[in-house]
């Protein structure tokens, strides 16, 4: 068996093996009453070196026996949970990261490990460096089970010895066993090897005796005295089906035959029973409730998305090409391809979906150490683990997502002794929540810290002329903006008032490169919210098609509310700005041409008006024409990472013409 | 008819591992298990000729489990999967019903020699 095959299964699980270990280390910290973190951690640990030891990891397989030999402590409760012992296990857990993640180079344990299980044992004031140095050089992986320990070892032990040959010197069957040179746990071995016997008849003695036996770590020599009518080759037998048996030697001492126990041997019975149940009749073995998973490699679903991305476009082009045609059967016959294609895609968009828990687990325990770092006391929770987002998404998000938790601890969340003065608990508040909205997700970082002080951002703003001199307040969107300005956050003063000026303009990019919009709310003293919205599933999203002069872009249905004629009532001038009148409700007007900078043209007959939405804003976004609708197939380019576009993305339309995708977050 | 058997592990490398060790000697994958409760309910339900089982899993663990399977079925024959260092537990586990026992990391002519003394 080749194990390399295996080497990306350890790594996976091995990385959801920790992320369950920190969890657990997390509710173990906080003080979780209950036996349930101990034994997690012990878990995840002891799977880790079984699988590692499997792989031929040394280094992560000592390691972790290392470890699990010190969480044993704890388990029994002969060592005690301290801060520092925390501490050092959480190195620990990072250290076994580090040396997972390098396993596959092999070698010997790295320093940090090596520093790990000294700062542990340090901790613990179990064994000094110097022994656990000799352990560990001797490559032990089994833990030693210890002698029990004599007054006079040798004394006693001749006297034993002595006592002991004379109980086999008595009438029966004696039987010396003799086990394989390599046997692995030879003392269950030879405990099962006994216990066959007493299957056959009566043991009277067992030399050495059978706890001794049990516990012995090392291949052993013994022998027994048993009462039996079994023959030599059933004994043979018997014993050898303990396994690991090198030589059985059966000697009866004695012609008078012993009284028999009539206890079948259970194996035969079993034997005779294979696929009959105790009646005798066949056992249904209807395959139910199987496992149905299998794993995949996410660049095998890369490519089918890729793929279905191509059949969707190609889609497109057949179905403007059929349409004219006037052929009921190619007609029926598209119209089936088209269902099949639309299913085929849901499927595949739906097998990339992943729950954002997979993400954020890790995040408890990066709050936590810049928590501790920083001396602030943090309660963070997490909301809506189980919405699912596309597994790209997600992983692009979750940097962003680990910017916005460190800022919000960092520079939203007060120290716990400026907090009390200010009348707050001690602890601030951190949520991150996921939260399915139509088409979007939603992510939420909420902080109850002391805000963004405005007054400073407008004077810095003004500064650096991105508002008018006059302006006297910022509102949340011109504040984030301002923010999340790039040259803005480098200027070191903002960092200490505004607190999230670090990293905003990247967290924006991020976030609009993958077809979302972000907000920002913020009071003085309360706090902070930010919000992420994101589409469900990158690659492939509905857009409406609006052309204007002679170039078409796309507009993302996510921000579409609704789409209308212009009529020439609708659009009234009011103090010098067009707004679209809609029901009960002004809307501002923007113009595509504009935003575009496309020149006027005097030849544009009826226009249209897009109503475009974000959050709680709308506005009428007004077009030359609106051509249709498509599924459109995203191509990011870099050029949206990099600065402010207007577009988030181009594609290819069904007929073959490229086509940018209009930020439509953006615009409002 | 293949025999078939039940795998009970908390760690998916391991039941794959043992699976293919089991599947490619000629024997039929009828189950997985990954807690002890799961390992007993699948148990009464698929009635395999082999189960093999973890020591250390999250709910029920494997010990508890072989005790409770013997229980609703003394014929059952269970191999316990241990780690080294594991001695008591699996004595324990054979005192509770267990058949026999292979120590990780398995060596596929190991697991099947275990194999082909549980099932006689």
């Amino acid at each position: 068996m080749d194990p390399s095959r295996y080497a990306d299964l350890f790594r996976t699980e091995s990385r959801e093996q920790l992320s369950a270990l920190n969890r657990a280390l997390l509710a173990l910290e906080q003080g979780e009453p209950t036996r349930e973190p101990v034994d997690a951690i012990f878990r995840g640990v002891h799977t880790i070196k079984g699988m590692s030891a499997t792989m031929g990891y040394t280094a992560v397989a000592e390691f972790s026996h290392e470890l699990e030999s010190l969480l044993e402590k704890v388990r029994d409760g002969e060592q005690g949970i301290s801060p520092e012992l925390m501490d050092a296990l959480f190195a620990a857990a990072d250290a076994l990261e580090d040396g997972i993640e390098q396993a596959r180079e092999g070698g010997a344990m790295s320093e940090a490990m090596r520093r790990a299980l000294e700062r542990l044992h340090d901790v613990a004031g179990g064994r000094s460096t110097a022994e656990f140095r000799a352990v560990r050089m001797s490559g032990a992986m089994a833990v030693p089970v210890e002698a029990r320990p004599e007054a006079r070892p040798e004394a006693r032990a001749e006297a034993r010895a002595a006592a002991a040959e004379e109980s086999l010197a008595g009438e029966g069957v004696l039987v010396e066993v003799t086990q394989e040179p390599a046997a692995p746990l030879p003392g269950v071995r030879a405990f099962m090897a006994v216990q066959r016997l007493r299957e056959l008849g009566v043991i009277r003695a067992c030399v050495p005796p059978v706890e001794a036996l049990q516990a012995a770590t090392t291949p052993q020599r013994f022998r027994v005295l048993l009462d039996t009518s079994a023959g030599a080759a059933e004994i043979e037998r018997a014993v050898r089906s303990a396994g690991d048996v090198a030589s059985v030697r059966v000697e009866r001492r004695d012609v008078a035959p012993p009284p028999t126990r009539d206890a079948p041997p259970r194996d035969r019975r079993i034997t005779d029973q294979l696929g009959l149940d105790e009646l005798g009749r066949p056992i249904d073995r209807a395959p139910a409730a199987r496992a149905r998973h299998v794993r995949i490699e996410l660049s095998r679903l890369d490519s089918l998305l890729n793929l279905i991305g191509e059949l969707v476009i190609v889609r497109g082009r057949l179905q403007a090409l059929t349409r004219p045609v006037p052929d009921p059967a190619l007609q029926e016959t598209m119209e089936a391809a088209t269902r099949l294609i639309a299913d085929l895609q849901s499927e595949i968009m739906t097998s990339r979906l992943v729950p954002v828990g997979q993400v954020f687990d890790r995040f408890p325990r990066l709050v936590r150490d810049v928590a501790r770092q920083l001396g602030k006391d943090v309660l963070f929770t997490i909301e809506g683990k189980e919405i699912e987002l596309d597994r790209s998404v997600l992983d692009e998000i979750g940097e962003p997502v680990v910017h916005l938790l460190r800022n919000a601890v960092d520079h939203g969340l007060e120290l716990p002794a400026v907090r009390e003065a200010a009348g707050k608990a001690r602890a601030g508040r951190l949520t991150l929540a996921a939260q399915r909205d139509r088409s979007s997700v939603v992510i939420v970082v909420r902080d109850d810290g002391r805000g963004i002080d405005r007054a400073r951002v407008l004077a810095r703003a003004i500064a650096l002329g991105l508002v008018e001199a006059g302006t006297v307040r910022l509102d949340d969107d011109t504040l984030l903006r301002c923010i999340a300005h790039p040259g803005f956050s480098t200027a070191e003063k903002v960092t200490d008032v505004s607190g999230r000026g670090v990293g905003i303009d990247a967290v924006q990019a991020r976030t609009r490169a993958l077809g979302g919009a972000l907000e920002i709310e913020t009071a003085a003293g309360l706090g902070t919210t930010v919000t992420i919205r994101l589409p469900v599933t990158l690659a492939i999203v509905r857009a409406l098609l609006a052309r204007v002069g002679t170039e078409r872009y796309a507009l993302p249905m996510t921000h579409v509310r609704e789409t209308m004629e212009r009529a020439p009532a609708v659009i009234r001038r009011m103090q010098g700005r067009e707004m679209l009148l809609l029901r009960d409700e002004v809307l501002p007007v923007l113009r595509l041409r504009e935003v575009v900078q496309l020149p006027w043209d005097r030849a544009v007959g009826t226009e249209e008006i897009v109503v475009i939405e974000r959050g709680d804003r709308r506005a009428g976004l007004v077009v030359d024409e609106l051509t249709g609708q498509e599924d459109i197939v995203v191509k990011s380019f870099d050029g949206v990472r990099a600065g402010s576009s207007l577009f988030s993305g181009a594609t290819i339309l069904a007929d073959g013409a490229p086509a940018l995708i209009v930020d439509v977050g953006s615009l409002l | 008819m293949a025999p078939t058997v039940l795998i009970c592990d908390d760690a998916i490398f391991m039941r794959t591992m043992v699976g293919d060790i089991l599947q490619q000697a000629g024997f039929d994958i009828v189950g997985e298990a990954e807690t002890g409760t799961q390992a007993v309910e699948k148990y009464k339900q698929l009635r395999p000729d082999l189960v093999t089982m973890d020591i250390v899993m999250p709910d029920m663990g494997g010990i508890d489990a072989v005790r409770e399977i013997t229980k609703f079925d003394p014929n059952a024959r269970v191999l316990m999967c241990s780690a080294m260092g594991q001695q008591s537990l699996v004595v324990e586990a054979i005192q509770a019903g267990a058949k026999d026992f292979v120590v990780k990391p398995f060596q596929p002519s190991r697991v099947l020699e275990a194999v082909q003394r549980v099932l006689g």
